[in-house]
């Protein structure tokens, strides 16, 4: 507020125009007087939409998506299973509190206020390791949009271990000097003392606070519009249980539903090495920085300590190409020396860097993921090796399950209305196709034309008799022909919600001939089917098209690994599609001959007087001989189960699910149980209805896909 | 109710009260129909596949025999199995209109094809599908099962709905009965469709020709001016595509009798056809060929040049559509058409002219041309194409 005040005293002093009068050009004295100091944090004040903070509903999903990310980032840090409470509760008109806590490590009490009042401090931006945050700018911005929007500070409570208090702090940023304010004990915070006093405190300041023995929460009130569907919080907290299958999340949703997302293994993630920069990953810009701030002595030293895969050897040869010497100072390389250093880089032959630095989630565990939340008849998954681009490590990981039952298909009326009063999408056609992921413009249209709807009519408006027709709708038109691939996108094992057409995901599954794989698919387009892909792009650092971290650059190498991990799969799911249909094909045969044996046993034994049964047993076993693949029971790794050799088989990296079994869990409304190793716990959740597959959003990026 | 269905198949028609006594003829179709049942057991007790081998109705199956100028079938057949999904039903339909034609024998009794397909039409036990839906599906079933063991239609109890009449100079006997066909008034004699000596024996012939036409409402007017005393002959017509019963009849008039046939048909390629299935046989039934084939039939017209060689006005012309012309063409390829230059002429002329003409247009001319002048020009001068 106080910003675009200021701004605007400042500009009327000397731009307003005088009536009558022509525009004063501008003097570089009065341009003088408005140049200052920008302080990063009014920029993004300024500019918040480059943080997802671009219209109320976003703004909610950044705010759990940041906190979520980072309880995350410290509790691996740290080696402790990640167990999450994510509450927002409605404190007023469009107004939210948002309260997350985990059970990670804590934050030392000093620590506290910079972390939380002030932009670009972390400790990830400075280091080259795979994590969820890299740039120090998250939770603080949101604090600050917080802050901004309803004037109420953030608070957090964090304790670092069973023996020390938990720390108490009201902070709000001060967007001038990019420095925290705190606001309660006098400017000191407060420490809560652990046993009784403490909760004591507790209660009487109505603190929400689950009791452990370490972790953080992190309260933020701020202004938000809270609705499901794409883009919304539940698909975020859903799609993050997929891929971080070793996670447990408790969500409290803004109407007090509450559901859990249960680990699905106990096995942490292996730990992300650290690695140092390679030099082709390195900018010129960069280069000079860290010449800068470097200690080491002499040009040889630098680039072999402060760079991965740089012997002296190596070294020597890019002095030599810089026609630099070896040792000359690091304080004395100036402008034109980084720059010439910067092209010998490039032109020296530098191995790639080492690449276990990548902790891919794996194939198994995607399964697991998957299995998990969507429901489907056969899962696959693919993880490529690691792979570099400019001269960053990083892996791509597939995992696709395909059939199932669709959203629609189960929805409760309750859940309609719901949705139907929350939207304010104007024609019921939009609300479908915003509401169900992977439900076309055609399929909406059917739908609407089904519960005899008018197209134009607003879903927020429909009588109840109009409700029950588009239930019945929903439920009874088919979608397999006008479903469309859903496609979750991870960097860092988060969620990518938005800017679909501009990541180097879509765009690569949009580029692979899925026809080749049993699906339908119009050029340009996703193919068809009950299918979800899920693709995940891990690396030491994730080269994102913008800060707020929603879409994957195309690099082409980034690009090739993508094409050859969809293809991977694909190929599996088109041998799965083959032969599934073969089965069918072959049952439908069979029931095809067998309605007709019994006509011909009775005119051949009527001829000739032949005993009919005998014959009719006869003809009978001739068709199962002929059409012997219907019998054939697929084991869940898509074997046939008498062993033939001849058929191509399925991995380690596939689950096959009976139709039956597939339905049956649908039915009884929770998870199939994953086909759990030894050794391995594994709890089956409570979903509400929430969880389920829908969405809905008014975002135009939606369009692009349509 | 459902044992009811079940029973059709089996019983029908009702089984004989006193003991019917089989023919020489009925005793050798029963065996072949027999050995077709027998096949089947044979192939399933061996876990085989069952199927049979149905000697091709098709042009490509069809050979002109130059010396006997009629055609016959050749040997090629194709395989009717159970187990194939698009061959499933026709298998076992085959095996119910054997089954149905073995009741007719047993029974000792003849019916249409359209009874045959009421016997063997019930629904599929356990299923809402018919054995067969409608009659079109039935008679391609049956012309199989004649082809397969070789007998003719009649020899199967079988007979086609009749069409086509006859009158003139000739006295028969039909199934005892003694019929005088100069006696027979407007309506004339309905040929039957079964016309072997069995049941229709000739008694006495005056005429010395047979003149067929090609449908009823021109052999109206060749009665009424009572044609065929005037010219002592015999005078038929089809009803269009004649039957076989009208074939079987032109050829026993022609082959016993010594009577040459006459045709009187329209000018466009139908005409053409049916002449060439009168003279030569059809493709679907060249097995019958030789019993009904007349090789030495004459076509009178009407001719391509009628237009312009009896002086018709334009009025009367109806222009050839482009499946006439894909048809006229055809009918010039046929082997038995391709060496004959008059015909090859014939052909061209009408494509030439663009338009058809019907025998009917004759009646520009006069109410009795075509009886009075057209017809007994052209026998008078010879005139015709062969
Ligand atoms: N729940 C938490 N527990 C422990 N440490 C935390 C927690 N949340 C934040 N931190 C620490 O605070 C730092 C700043 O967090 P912030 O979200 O602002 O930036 P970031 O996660 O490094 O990068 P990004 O801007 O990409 O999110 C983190 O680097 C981390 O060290
Ligand atoms: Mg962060």
């Amino acid at each position: 507020m106080s910003i675009a005040e200021e701004s605007k005293n400042g500009v009327e002093s000397s731009a307003s125009p005088k009536v009558g009068s022509r525009r004063r050009a501008a003097t570089a004295q009065s341009m003088a007087a408005q140049q200052r100091d920008i302080s990063v944090s009014e920029f993004f004040v300024k500019n918040r939409h480059m943080l997802g903070f671009d219209n109320p509903r976003k703004a909610l999903l950044t705010t759990v998506k940041e906190a979520v990310d980072n309880s995350l980032d410290a509790c691996e840090e740290a080696h402790i299973l990640p167990e999450m409470w994510v509450r927002i509760e409605p404190t007023g008109a469009q107004k939210f509190r948002v309260g997350v806590q985990d059970n990670g490590p804590g934050i030392l009490k000093k620590q506290i206020p910079l972390i939380f009042g002030k932009l670009l401090y972390g400790s990830k931006f400075h280091r080259l390791r795979q994590s969820r945050g890299q740039q120090g700018i998250g939770i603080s911005a949101a604090g600050m949009y917080g802050v901004q929007t309803t004037g109420k500070p953030v608070k957090i409570l964090s304790k670092v271990g069973q023996k020390s208090p938990i720390h108490f702090y009201e902070i709000q940023i001060d967007t001038k000097k990019n420095k925290p304010e705190i606001l309660n004990g006098k400017g000191e915070g407060i420490d809560i003392p652990i046993g009784e006093k403490g909760r004591e405190y507790i209660e009487k300041n109505g603190i929400e606070w689950v009791d452990m023995d370490h972790g953080t929460r992190v309260t933020i009130e701020l202004e938000a519009r809270y609705q499901r569907g794409k883009g919304s919080v539940d698909e975020y907290l859903q799609q993050t249980a997929i891929a971080n299958p070793h996670v447990t999340i408790h969500y409290t949703d803004p109407e007090g539903n509450s559901t859990t997302y249960a680990r699905a293994t106990d096995r942490m993630p292996a730990e992300p090495r650290e690695i140092k920069p390679h030099p082709y990953g390195v900018e010129l810009g960069q280069l000079a920085i860290m010449l800068k701030d470097t200690t080491e002595p002499t040009l040889s030293s630098f680039l072999c300590n402060c760079f991965s895969r740089v012997s002296p050897g190596i070294a020597r040869q890019i002095c030599e190409a810089a026609k630099l010497s070896t040792r000359s100072r690091t304080t004395r390389i100036g402008q034109r020396e980084a720059d010439s250093l910067y092209q010998a880089i490039q032109a020296t032959k530098i191995s790639n860097p080492s690449t276990d630095c990548i902790c891919p989630i794996g194939e198994d565990l995607i399964l697991k993921g998957l299995r998990q939340v969507v429901p489907g008849e056969f899962y696959t998954a693919a993880t490529r090796p690691p792979a570099v681009y400019r001269g960053n490590p990083f892996q791509i990981e597939v995992g696709l399950a395909y059939g199932g039952e669709a959203a629609t298909q189960n929805i409760t009326h309750d859940l309609l209305s719901d949705l139907l009063e929350e939207t304010d999408l104007r024609t019921v056609r939009q609300f479908l196709i915003n509401t169900f992921n992977g439900l076309g413009a055609e399929t909406a249209d059917r739908i609407v034309h089904n519960a005899r709807l008018g197209s134009r009519q607003s879903p927020s408006r429909l009588k109840p008799k109009e409700v029950e027709a588009l239930l019945h709708a929903l439920t009874s038109v088919s979608l397999s022909e006008g479903q469309t691939m859903e496609v979750l996108r991870y960097a860092n094992r988060v969620p990518l919600q938005f800017q679909h057409g501009a990541c180097a995901i879509t765009q690569t599954i949009l580029g692979t001939n899925w026809k080749s794989y049993g699906l339908s698919q119009s050029r340009g387009s996703l193919p068809r089917g009950p299918i979800t892909v899920m693709v995940h792009i891990a690396s030491v650092w994730v080269p994102f098209t913008s800060q707020s971290k929603e879409a994957v650059a195309s690099y082409p190498e980034i690009q090739k690994e993508l094409r050859l991990a969809l293809q991977a799969a694909g190929r599996r799911l088109g041998v799965f599609l083959r032969r599934r249909n073969r089965v069918r094909q072959e049952g439908e045969r069979r029931n095809l001959f067998l309605r007709y044996l019994g006509e011909v046993a009775t005119a051949v034994s009527n001829i000739n007087q032949t005993d009919r049964k005998q014959l009719y047993g006869q003809l009978v076993d001739v068709a199962k001989k002929r059409t012997s693949d219907a019998d054939l029971r697929l084991d869940d790794r898509g074997r046939r189960v008498e062993d033939d050799p001849e058929d191509e088989e399925f991995g380690e990296n596939v689950i096959i699910v009976r139709p039956e079994d597939a339905l049956q869990s649908l039915l009884k409304n929770a998870p199939a149980p994953p086909t759990a190793s030894p050794g391995e716990k594994v709890r089956g959740s409570k979903k509400s209805d929430s969880t389920s597959r829908k969405s809905e959003g008014t975002e135009e990026e939606f369009d692009s896909d349509e | 109710m459902a044992k009811k269905k079940k029973t059709v198949a089996a019983t029908l028609p009702t089984a004989p009260k006193v003991a019917v006594v089989l023919t020489d003829k009925d005793k050798k179709t029963m065996s072949s129909i027999m050995t077709l049942a027998n096949g089947v057991n044979e192939a399933a007790g061996r876990k085989r596949e069952p199927s049979v081998d149905i000697p091709s109705r098709t042009l490509s199956n069809v050979k002109y025999n130059a010396s006997k100028r009629i055609l016959e079938m050749g040997n090629s057949t194709n395989r009717r199995q159970l187990f194939n999904l698009t061959q499933a039903k026709s298998y076992m339909q085959t095996l119910l209109v054997a089954n149905g034609c073995k009741g007719l024998i047993d029974a000792g009794k003849t019916t249409s094809i359209r009874g045959l397909y009421y016997a063997v039409k019930h629904t599929i036990e356990g299923t809402k599908e018919e054995t067969f839906n409608e009659q079109v599906e039935c008679d391609p079933i049956i012309e199989d099962v004649e082809v397969l063991l070789s007998s003719l239609r009649e020899e199967l109890h079988l007979f086609a709905k009749k069409k086509g009449d006859m009158v003139g100079q000739l006295v028969l006997q039909d199934s005892g009965s003694t019929i005088d066909c100069s006696q027979m008034g407007s309506g004339g004699y309905g040929i039957p469709s079964i016309v072997e000596p069995e049941i229709i024996k000739f008694v006495r012939c005056k005429a010395k020709f047979v003149l067929h036409v090609e449908k009823d409402t021109v052999w109206q007017r060749f009665n009424e001016d009572r044609f065929w005393e005037k010219h002592n002959c015999i005078l038929t017509h089809g009803g269009g595509q004649p039957t076989r019963g009208v074939r079987r009849l032109l050829y026993r008039l022609n082959n016993e009798l010594k009577l040459p046939v006459y045709c009187v048909l329209d000018n466009d390629p139908w005409g053409y056809y049916i002449y060439s299935v009168i003279k030569q046989g059809s493709i679907n039934l060249a097995f019958e060929s030789k019993r009904m084939a007349v090789p030495e039939a004459k076509y009178i017209g009407l001719r391509s040049i009628d237009y312009d060689r009896c002086n018709l006005s334009e009025s009367v012309i109806i222009r050839l559509n482009e499946n006439d012309r894909k048809r006229a063409k055809q009918i010039k390829q046929y082997p038995w058409f391709e060496k004959k230059k008059a015909w090859q002429k014939e052909i061209d002329k009408m494509l030439e002219n663009d338009f058809k003409l019907e025998v009917e247009a004759l009646i520009q001319k006069g109410i009795s041309y075509v009886t009075e002048e057209y017809v007994p020009l052209r026998l008078q001068e010879q005139d015709w194409l062969d």
